[in-house]
C-alpha cells in the first residue's frame, strides 16, 4: 500500500472564460484525500463540485496549480498518459449513468479492462463476481435500454470500481434515483468501500448521502468552506 | 496491446448497426452510388468496345503497319516491300502477341477515279484479300450487302462497290467500269473491272468513296508485286493494343528498314477523341454522383458524431486516447463504406447482367443509323464486364467513404471531455 494521498491538489484554480468574462470555477483549492475515504463534496449549484471532480479525474486541466493522483501529476501529463491514467487509476460514475448503448451490462462493465487488455475468462470472473456483490447478477446480456436506472446506475458503479482504480469519481450518481434506488445504491457504494477499500469521492447535493459521508467537504464559490472528518460510513 | 486495438472496430460495427435506420440510408445512396458506376462502366466500355470494333473493321484495325510517310502522303511509292512485310509477320507470331491477333489483312490503297460511260467519281481503290478482308471489314455480310456478292479468292477483274458510287454511276450487277490511279511509275494506268456486288453501310463517305478489288489484281496492275501499303491487324480486344504495339513495335524495328507501326488512336484520333469525350462526361457526371454520396457520409457520420457528444465523452473518461475515439468513427465510416461498395458492386453487376446481359438497344430512342467519323454505330450496346471495372468503382468509393469520414473524426477529437458530459442529444 502506498503511504501517499490517493488525491493531492495544492492552490488549484479553474477559470472559464465564458464572453469575455473570467468566471472563476475552482478557487485555489488544497486538500489530501486518503487511500479508502469515503468522501462527499457538498455545495450548492455552482459551487465548483463538478469542476473539481474534472480537475481531480483528469477531465480538465486547472489553470493555476497541481493535481496529483497516486503520486502523479496531472498537470505535467501529456493527453496520451492522462487517457492512460483514467484507465488505469480513477473510475468515474455519472449522474446520467452514461452506458454505452451498444454495449451489454457486462460489456459496458468490463470495458476498462478490455482496454487493459485482461484475458476474456479474468474479466468475465471479476465482472460476475461484482454484479454477484452489488445485486444485479443475471443482467449481464441486457443493454441499457433494457435496464431500470437504478440498474443501470449499478452497473456504472461497477464500470467505475472494477479495474480496481486508486479513486472513484461520482457525479450526484443518486440525483436520477427514486429514494429507494438512491438507498440501495448507496448501500452498495458503501459496501464496496468498505470490503474493496475504494476510494470514493463524491460531488451531491444529496443529504443521505452526506450523512454517510467518512468525510464532508462543503464548497462555496469555488472554494473550501469546510472539511469535517467524521467516522466510518455506514450502510444504512 | 493487439485486444485493445480490438475493441475499437467492434464499437464502431455495433455502432453502424445500432443507427441501422442512418446507416441503411447512406449505404443505400453509396450502394446505388456504386451501382450507377458500375451500370455506367459496363455500358460505357461496351459501347466504346464497339465503336472501336466499327471504327477499326471499317479502318485499318487495331494496329496497322505502314510506311513512315504513307499516312501523310497516301503515295504509291510510300509502300512496305515483301521483305518488310515478312518480318512484320513474324513479330506477329511472336508468342507474347499471337494470342492477340485475330485478323491480318493486307491491303495495297490508291486514290484514283472510278470511271463509267456515264461520269467519273474519285474513289479509294482497296486492293485486298477476299478471304482475309471479308472477315476483317464485314463489307460483304449479309446486313451490308445490297446485290450481288463479296470479292472471293479467285476473282480476278472484279469489283465491289457501295451503293451511292453504283447510283452516281448507274452501275449494275455485271457492269463494267474503269478504274484510273498513277501506278508504280508515275504513269495513268487504268483497269477494267466488272461489278461483282453492291454494299451500303450508311457511311455515306464509304458507299461512295470505296471500292474492293483483288489484291492481286491491284499489285499487278499498279506494278509492286508482293508490296502493299498497310497491313491492317484485328487484335481480340482493343485494351491489350498499347501492349502489341510495344512487342511490335520492337521487333519490327530491328528487322526492317523502317515501317510504322500504329494504334488506332493514331490512325482514328476522331474516334479517340470521341470515346475521350464520352468517357470526359460520364465521368463528371460520376464525380458528380460520388460528391452527393461523400456529402451524404458526411452528414451521417457527423450527425452521429453530434448526437454521441456525450457518448464519446464517457469513451475518452473510460481511458480512449483522441486518436482511438477518432478511429471509432472512422471506423464506421469505413465499415460502412465497404459494406454499402460490395452492395453497389453486386447491384450494378446483377442488373447489368439480368437486364442487358444481351444487349441494350437503345434503337428506338434515334430515328436513323448513327454515324460519326466514317463508322456505322450499333445500337445495341453489348455491356462489358472487366475486373478493372470492379477495382475502379471500389476504388472509387473507398476514396469517397474514407475522404468524408476524416472530418466527423476530426471533429469526435475536438470534444471537451468535461463538457461532453453535460451535451443532452
Amino acid at each position: 500500500m502506498s503511504k501517499q494521498p490517493a488525491v493531492h491538489t495544492e492552490e488549484v484554480w479553474k477559470v472559464f472564460e465564458h464572453d469575455g468574462i473570467a468566471v472563476e470555477a475552482v478557487r485555489g483549492v488544497t486538500m489530501d484525500i486518503q487511500a479508502g475515504e469515503f468522501v462527499v463534496m457538498a455545495g450548492p449549484s455552482g459551487s465548483g463540485k463538478t469542476t473539481l471532480l474534472n480537475l481531480l479525474g483528469g477531465l480538465t486541466r486547472p489553470t493555476r496549480g497541481k493535481v496529483w493522483i497516486d503520486g502523479n501529476d496531472l498537470t505535467e501529463m501529456s493527453e496520451r498518459q492522462l487517457a492512460q491514467l483514467r484507465l488505469r487509476r480513477v473510475g468515474f460514475v455519472f449522474q446520467a449513468y452514461n452506458l454505452l448503448p451498444v454495449l451489454t451490462a457486462l460489456e459496458n462493465a468490463e470495458f476498462s479492462l478490455l482496454l487493459r487488455g485482461v484475458p476474456d475468462e479474468q474479466r468475465h470472473r471479476q465482472v460476475k463476481a461484482l454484479f454477484e456483490k452489488i445485486g444485479i447478477a443475471g443482467l449481464e446480456n441486457r443493454r441499457p435500454a433494457k435496464l431500470s436506472g437504478g440498474q443501470q446506475q449499478r452497473v456504472a458503479v461497477a464500470r467505475a470500481v472494477v479495474g480496481e482504480p486508486a479513486l472513484v469519481l461520482a457525479d450526484e450518481p443518486t440525483a436520477n434515483l427514486d429514494t429507494a434506488t438512491s438507498v440501495a445504491l448507496l448501500d452498495v457504494m458503501t459496501k464496496l468501500n468498505q470490503e474493496m477499500g475504494t476510494t470514493f469521492v463524491f460531488a451531491t447535493h444529496d443529504e443521505r448521502l452526506m450523512a454517510r459521508a467518512q468525510r464532508l467537504i462543503r464548497l462555496v464559490d469555488g472554494a473550501i468552506e469546510t472539511d469535517d472528518r467524521r467516522s466510518a460510513p455506514a450502510a444504512q | 496491446m493487439t485486444k485493445r486495438w480490438l475493441v475499437l472496430p467492434r464499437l464502431s460495427w455495433r455502432n453502424v448497426r445500432r443507427q441501422w435506420r442512418r446507416s441503411l440510408l447512406t449505404g443505400t445512396a453509396m450502394a446505388l452510388g456504386v451501382a450507377a458506376l458500375v451500370f455506367s462502366r459496363t455500358l460505357g466500355d461496351g459501347a466504346h468496345e464497339d465503336w472501336i470494333d466499327s471504327g477499326v473493321r471499317m479502318g485499318s484495325g487495331h494496329v496497322a503497319v505502314q510506311d513512315p510517310e504513307y499516312r501523310a502522303s497516301r503515295k504509291l511509292e510510300d509502300r512496305i516491300s515483301a521483305t518488310d512485310l515478312e518480318a512484320v509477320s513474324a513479330a506477329l507470331e511472336a508468342p507474347d502477341v499471337a494470342s492477340y491477333v485475330e485478323r491480318v489483312t493486307p491491303r495495297l490503297e490508291v486514290i484514283g477515279l472510278a470511271n463509267s460511260p456515264t461520269s467519273a467519281v474519285p474513289v479509294i481503290i482497296m486492293g485486298v484479300d477476299p478471304a482475309a478482308e471479308a472477315e476483317f471489314s464485314q463489307l460483304g455480310v449479309e446486313q451490308r450487302l445490297v446485290e450481288g456478292r463479296y470479292l472471293e479468292p479467285g476473282d480476278r477483274l472484279h469489283v465491289y462497290v457501295g451503293k451511292r458510287l453504283a447510283d452516281r454511276l448507274k452501275l449494275e450487277l455485271g457492269s463494267r467500269l474503269v478504274l484510273s490511279a498513277q501506278d508504280a511509275t508515275g504513269e495513268i494506268a487504268g483497269q477494267l473491272v466488272r461489278v461483282v456486288g453492291i454494299f451500303q453501310t450508311g457511311v455515306p463517305e464509304s458507299d461512295e468513296g470505296i471500292v474492293h478489288i483483288p489484291l492481286s489484281t491491284a499489285q499487278q496492275w499498279m506494278g509492286v508485286e508482293g508490296d502493299v501499303t498497310t497491313l491492317a491487324i484485328l487484335l481480340n480486344s482493343a485494351w491489350v493494343v498499347p501492349r502489341v504495339l510495344r512487342s511490335v513495335r520492337a521487333r519490327v524495328g530491328e528487322a526492317t528498314d523502317g515501317v510504322s507501326v500504329l494504334g488506332w488512336r493514331e490512325t482514328m484520333p476522331e474516334l479517340d477523341a470521341a470515346i475521350k469525350l464520352d468517357d470526359f462526361w460520364g465521368y463528371l457526371f460520376n464525380i458528380v454522383l460520388f460528391v452527393i454520396v461523400a456529402l451524404a457520409i458526411v452528414n451521417t457520420i457527423l450527425m452521429s458524431v453530434l448526437y454521441r457528444t456525450r457518448e464519446f465523452g464517457v469513451l475518452r473518461a473510460l481511458g480512449l486516447t483522441k486518436r482511438e475515439t477518432a478511429t471509432v468513427v472512422f471506423t464506421e465510416g469505413l465499415m460502412l463504406t465497404v459494406l454499402a461498395g460490395l452492395i453497389g458492386l453486386g447491384l450494378g453487376f446483377g442488373l447489368v447482367w439480368l437486364l442487358f446481359r444481351n444487349g441494350l438497344d437503345y434503337s428506338g430512342a434515334i430515328e436513323s443509323d448513327f454515324t460519326f467519323s466514317g463508322v456505322v454505330l450499333d445500337t445495341l450496346i453489348i455491356p462489358v464486364f472487366r475486373w478493372v471495372q470492379v477495382v475502379m468503382s471500389l476504388g472509387s468509393i473507398m476514396v469517397i467513404g474514407v475522404l468524408a469520414s476524416l472530418y466527423p473524426a476530426y471533429r469526435a477529437t475536438r470534444i471537451d471531455v468535461a463538457e461532453a458530459m453535460k451535451f443532452e442529444a
